[in-house]
């Protein structure tokens, strides 16, 4: 592949690990097309671009802040209890985005109704705080969780495009497909349609990239 | 290993911490969340009494919207009505609510100057099924409600939601396929709310 996203982004600041850190979250290890992990998410929140993009700030800005500090904290932390401690730190700032987000953007918050909330039970983050923050310094695990964030996003857009587009000719709400010669397909806007937009994806996916079979890892 | 004392202290600060950081957001954010709750609500009266605004209108523009259109708050058998002095007479937005199915609905009714002919319906609050009673908010089912009359011919109190189509009577509009429940309880709230207007009416002798 050669644009490969993770390479694209790497800049003279980031090192190897770093690049490799990015290039992982992004693209080879892919929350969602590789990992599936934050399915339900990218599945009700991608009826329109707009709420995508909202919903992928939203999962940088988490995993990002959430991985800094449980690696901050990562050996004061007691094992015992590193789970609630991680949760508590994910459930914080998906708290502050989500007052956030209805002080300032309200029209948004609702269209996200409870998608926001549910961002603190979302695997990513748990998954990226628990396997990655917990063992790494906190300056790569914010990349990390950047990352990651990033690919989530990634994937949320595309099938947040593809459905609006075809779902009702729009893109970010400016109709591109002209409403004389093409009708919305509303299964596209319903779930049924993130469900094939998502297993488009997947597909295109695996044959740009074949999936790691147990015997190549 | 660290010991039980040293776990309890590290639970409680964080616990503390993480909660002063929320309390503090939260009296930042809570001004705006207030006036934009207002503004929601605003916006449903506007819509109601059929003064739509712009969606993309801030929650300061809608509320002065509001003023400007001199829309009167008034104390109506126990409830907060709205009354906008139009060309053509007095209209009245009544609120009603109720449970829906998955939590509360709030809305308006609006009436004609004749407060038997209903000029428009809202909703501002509801957490119904996307796609199946969610679309009570869309126009296409609100506007069927415009034009109806508060009750039946023979002057029973009461709108009904006709399910399977053929809402031909005064007081019928067609029910959404796939949210009947949804549907019967906004019957009761919106009837709830009628038969309120309907007895003060009387009362008051108008």
């Amino acid at each position: 592949m050669a644009a490969n996203p993770a390479a694209v982004m790497s800049c003279g600041a980031c090192g190897p690990s770093c690049r490799q850190t990015l290039n992982e979250g992004v693209w080879t290890n892919n929350p969602v097309a590789v990992q599936m992990l934050g399915v339900c998410s990218a599945l009700a929140v991608t009826s329109r671009l707009e709420n995508s993009i909202v919903m992928g700030m939203a999962l940088i800005f988490v995993a990002a802040m959430s991985n800094l500090f449980v690696s901050l904290l990562r050996n004061a932390t007691p094992r015992r209890i590193r789970m609630i401690a991680e949760v508590t730190i994910i459930a914080t700032f998906v708290i502050v985005f989500d007052q956030l987000l209805k002080a300032f953007y309200p029209e948004m918050s609702e269209s996200l109704g409870p998608y926001v909330g549910l961002i603190i039970t979302n695997c990513i983050i748990m998954g990226r705080a628990e396997a990655f923050a917990m063992q790494n310094p906190p300056a790569i695990s914010v990349v990390d969780g950047i990352a990651n964030g990033i690919g989530y996003a990634a994937v949320l857009i595309l099938i947040g495009a593809a459905r609006e587009v075809l779902g009702s000719g729009e893109l970010l709400g400016r109709t591109v497909l002209s409403p004389d010669w093409y009708t919305g397909n509303l299964v596209m806007i319903l779930a049924p349609g993130a469900f094939i937009a998502l297993g488009f994806l997947i597909a295109l996916a695996n044959h740009i990239k074949p999936p790691q079979t147990e015997a190549s890892k | 290993m660290k010991g039980d004392t040293y776990t309890i202290f590290y639970a409680t600060t964080l616990g503390v911490v993480c909660s002063l950081l929320l309390a503090g957001v939260s009296a930042v954010c809570m001004p705006y969340i207030n006036a934009n709750r207002e503004a929601r609500k605003g916006r449903s009266i506007l819509d109601a009494l059929g003064m739509p605004v712009d969606d993309k209108l801030s929650a300061r523009d809608v509320l002065a919207a509001f003023d400007e259109h001199k829309v009167a708050k008034a104390e109506f058998g126990g409830m907060e009505i709205y009354i906008y002095e139009s060309s053509g007479g007095p209209l009245t937005a009544v609120p009603f609510q109720g449970q829906g199915l998955w939590g509360p609905i709030k809305g308006f009714i609006a009436l004609e100057p004749d407060r038997t002919t209903i000029r428009g319906v809202t909703f501002y609050e509801q957490q119904e099924t996307p796609g199946l009673g969610g679309e009570i908010g869309t126009p296409d089912f609100r506007q069927r409600f415009r034009g109806r009359k508060i009750q039946a011919g023979d002057t029973s109190p009461g709108i009904r939601i006709i399910r399977g189509g053929g809402a031909t009577g005064v007081n019928e509009v067609d029910a959404i396929t796939g949210a009947t429940m949804t549907c019967e309880k906004v019957e009761l709230m919106i009837n709830n709310a009628i038969r309120t207007i309907l007895k003060e009416g009387m009362e008051n002798g108008s």
